[in-house]
């Protein structure tokens, strides 16, 4: 097990090397500059604000450069807040999209998780349709959609929550459910598609045999089955929940790091790009290696620890 | 065996969560739903109002939006509009602009002009502190002024501002000479002199903009790479301090320095700033009661035109169509250009695309930008309507082009931005040029920004939807913009009458107002019987803006909006 886990932490620093690699490369060949008045600059001026951020070297000595910052763990500084090291960004920036993505996450998982599970048991019947027709809205319906009509109702009309900007725990109630839409209706799909499979099965008709309790037979044979896709979307879907969503933080003016993402990609603010891709990359790689070792802890069929794999 | 019941425990775990969970979520949902039922909405709008007025009662607050994050509080490193607003507020030059954009008393309070216009002493006040209690000398300013182009600090705008007004400000940032040698000095505390490197009328009002602002050497140096990064690391010395803000802070209070020299003026106690991109979440704010100010886009207005509280600012920035005269030949023909400046609606442009205030522009100043000097008229007033919609004339001129081209069709390219207005924009330019111009097929081109000022300066475009805001308050910061060879003609537009009177106006001429004006209506009618570019419009801005705000002026350059003379109308 320890091997393995080495095995794939090797394998994820490789991964790393190549996203920055690439997403490097990839800046560079954004149209335009980081400077903010490169109209009112002449060439000659332009060199010399660049020079200072070390721009004006060859691009292979920049990487170079790069690189060994991010070995050191240096992300650098901002080019667009000046003075303004880009891991207090990334701080700053975390907290309100991780907060909300968890809490969307979380939400969002058991009410699917519940929604499939009725939906599964009366297979073909009233309910399952009906959170069929949740499950099919939420993942095709957009989720700014959802974000400006809870804003519409909720906020503006009933006036039961306020209407943007963040703070309270109130603040973060709309933007959690606009955000938990879609993990709710992936949840659901995928929980009732397993759990209608599993409950077919011939296992579950033994148990039924052996007289074991219709809440065992779902619950501790049935669920458990059912997990294992789902362990599978919802480590991604937590990252990219937690990473923010661009729409929702402007929509309701949440300072999260979606919007400040894409924001800095705007004005080609290269330290900021690249350390935020790290760590969503980093984020990312790091929820696929749990999510295999969870596998192994739900389902013994995919023990790693037998080396079998 | 053992992991077997590892994972019962986390399939229970699971459960668990999903129970605790569940009724976690159910209490809140209730407690909310409750609050909803039992009291009435009713109850619901009265707890808001107390709310909003809890926070007011008794002081002069206000509470608005802000388009975005403030990227820079250091004057020197500013290039953005938020970073002037706030520089503009918290600091003080030699001078500030009042209601009508004429510069007033600041640190300095009054000054003395050589004869040729090329030494400017100032008088200091000697009153003036700053926030840490030390008093802004005429070192502060000296000391500012070399940081701005010295090449160590990297700054954009010192030497775009200071570059070519102040002595050896380029030189100084090219290296080419030590910074001691910056045309500034201080004759002592409180005695600032300042040698220029070409007489500029206009320096008084220069003054007041962000990247001229003092700094105190100490506190600066003190705080090195920190400075300005945070509310800790900012010395103020004018109408406001900042509070709570830190570069990346979404959040921000305008609080009154009552260390100000001027503080008994200044009314307002606090400013709370939020940041609101969003319109409609702007609009809904607006109505909850939460901001005292909100935009409103252009697909808002129709919604919000009739409303009490709609306002209308105009701006000083003006767009127009660039002819590039280099890569498609048609268009080195004048009489081609000026049948396409003639050949769209301009008036339908502003009322039913950009629908948001905005005006049309007839010529290249903006109005309300620039008075006449001794009259006082509005320079765009004087100069009157330059180029105008006119689809006969177009016409006309257009026949005779294609008649000197030998050709009866002409193809090019409209090259503009791809926001969505712009986009709607651009389609409706091109489809009036091809309707009212027979035989003219022009293609689309919407990229970023970015990307178009790449394509400008290589000038691999034909026509180009382009625009500029001024950067000093005086006619010459927008034709200078088409001088010959000029950092951003960057089409091509070359004519030595125009380029003379411009070297006239800041040589020669330079300390007659009067006459330099004469040049630049001059200049200005050129650069329309060439018709260089096309104009289109001038922007304004839409807004929600509370009765209770009074005062606020809205600056034609520098810090949009000045509150050192607002007040909040306690009758609201």
């Amino acid at each position: 097990m320890a091997r393995y886990i080495a095995k794939r932490v090797m394998y994820m620093l490789i991964t790393l090397f190549i996203i920055a690699t690439l997403s490097f490369f990839l800046m560079k060949m954004l149209p335009g500059s980081p400077l903010n008045a490169e109209e009112k600059l002449t060439e000659e001026q332009q060199a010399i604000v660049l020079e200072k951020y070390g721009l004006n070297d060859p691009i292979p000595i920049q990487y170079v450069n790069y690189l060994a910052g991010l070995v050191q763990g240096d992300l650098g500084i901002s080019f667009a807040f000046s003075n303004t090291p880009v891991t207090d960004i990334l701080m700053d920036r975390m907290g309100p999209s991780a907060q909300l993505g968890a809490q969307a996450l979380v939400v969002g998982t058991v009410i699917g998780v519940l929604l499939g599970l009725i939906a599964a048991i009366s297979h073909n019947g009233f309910l399952d349709y009906t959170s069929t027709i949740i499950a099919v809205l939420g993942t095709s319906i957009p989720n700014f959609v959802f974000a400006g009509l809870l804003q519409y109702l909720f906020a503006a009309e009933w006036e039961l929550f306020p209407v943007a900007l963040w703070g309270s725990f109130e603040h973060s109630i709309l933007p959690t459910i606009a955000l938990m839409i879609f993990p709710m209706a992936t949840a659901a799909r995928f929980v009732r598609t397993e759990m209608v499979e599993v409950l077919g099965s011939n296992f579950i008709t033994t148990a039924r045999a052996k007289g074991v309790s219709e809440p065992g037979i779902v619950f501790k044979h049935g669920l458990r089955n059912a997990m294992i896709p789902l362990v599978t979307v919802i480590g991604p879907m937590a990252v990219s929940l937690m990473t923010g969503s661009m729409v929702i933080e402007q929509i309701f003016a949440i300072p999260g790091i979606g919007e400040q993402f894409v924001n800095s990609v705007m004005v080609n603010d290269y330290p900021t790009i690249m350390g935020t891709t790290l760590l969503f990359a980093a984020l990312f790689i790091g929820i696929i290696l749990v999510t295999d070792l969870l596998y192994g802890l739900i389902d013994p069929r995919i023990r790693i620890s037998g080396g079998g794999k | 065996m053992k992991l077997k019941n590892w994972a019962l425990l986390l399939a229970l775990g699971l459960l668990l969560t999903v129970l605790v969970a569940c009724s976690g979520g159910d209490s809140e949902d209730t407690e909310s739903s409750d609050t909803g039922d039992a009291d009435t909405a009713e109850d619901t709008t009265e707890e808001v109002a107390e709310e909003t007025e809890g926070e007011t009662e008794g002081e002069n607050v206000l509470n608005v939006i802000n388009g975005d994050t403030i990227p820079s509080m250091d004057p020197s490193m500013a290039t953005d509009e938020y970073g002037f607003q706030f520089i503009g507020a918290t600091m003080e030059g030699l001078y500030r602009l009042d209601e009508n954009a004429e510069p007033v008393e600041g640190i300095a309070t009054n000054h003395e002009v050589s004869e040729d216009g090329m030494t400017w002493t100032f008088t200091l006040r000697e009153d003036a502190t700053w926030s840490n209690g030390d008093p802004v000398t005429a070192h502060d300013f000296v000391y500012a002024w070399q940081r701005a182009v010295s090449p160590d600090t990297g700054s954009e705008y010192g030497p775009y501002m200071m570059g070519g007004v102040i002595k050896n400000a380029t030189e100084v940032n090219t290296g080419d000479v030590p910074v001691e040698e910056l045309g500034v000095t201080a004759e002592d505390d409180f005695t600032l002199v300042v040698e220029l490197a070409n007489p500029t009328p206009y320096f008084e009002s220069l003054t007041s903009f962000g990247t001229f602002m003092p700094l105190n050497q100490a506190f600066v140096e003190e705080q090195g790479d920190n400075f300005a990064t945070s509310t800790d690391t900012l010395l103020f010395n004018g109408p406001f301090t900042l509070e709570n803000w830190t570069s990346t802070a979404s959040e921000w209070d305008l609080v009154k320095n009552e260390s100000y020299w001027d503080a008994e003026t200044v009314q307002v106690e606090k400013i709370n700033h939020v940041v609101v991109k969003d319109p409609s979440t702007s609009v809904r704010l607006y109505e909850e009661g939460s901001v005292d100010r909100a935009g409103i886009s252009s697909d808002l207005v129709d919604q919000y035109s009739t409303h009490e509280d709609y306002v209308v600012t105009p701006e000083t920035s003006v767009f127009y169509l660039k002819i590039n005269q280099t890569r498609n030949e048609a268009l080195a023909n004048a009489n081609i250009r000026n049948a396409i400046a003639r050949a769209f609606n301009k008036d339908d442009l502003v009322n039913e695309i950009l629908n948001n205030g905005s005006i049309v522009a007839n010529g290249l100043i903006p109005a309300d930008f620039a008075p006449v000097p001794e009259s006082g008229e509005d320079f765009r007033a004087a100069s009157g309507d330059l180029m105008t919609y006119d689809t006969e004339a177009a016409l006309e001129y257009w026949e005779k082009g294609l008649d000197e081209l030998g050709v009866d069709s002409i193809d090019m390219e409209l090259l503009g931005g791809d926001t969505e207005t712009s986009k709607v924009m651009n389609e409706y330019l091109a489809n009036q040029l091809s309707t009212n111009l027979p035989g003219l097929n022009v293609t689309l081109k919407s990229v970023p920004f970015e990307q178009r000022l790449d394509l400008d300066t290589s000038m691999d475009y034909d026509l180009q939807v382009a625009g500029w805001g001024p950067d000093y308050l005086d006619p010459y910061t927008f034709l200078s913009l088409w001088i010959t060879d000029g950092g951003n003609n960057m089409m091509g537009y070359s004519n030595s009458e125009y380029d003379a009177l411009l070297e006239e106006a800041t040589t020669t001429l330079a300390t007659d107002n009067v006459a330099r004006y004469e040049n630049f209506f001059e200049a200005e009618k050129i650069l329309f019987e060439d018709a260089a570019i096309a104009p289109i419009y001038q922007s304004a801005m839409a807004q929600l803006v509370s009765p209770k705000i009074e005062g606020v002026f809205v600056n034609p350059f520098g810090a949009t909006y000045e509150y050192k003379w607002a007040s909040v109308n306690s009758a609201e």
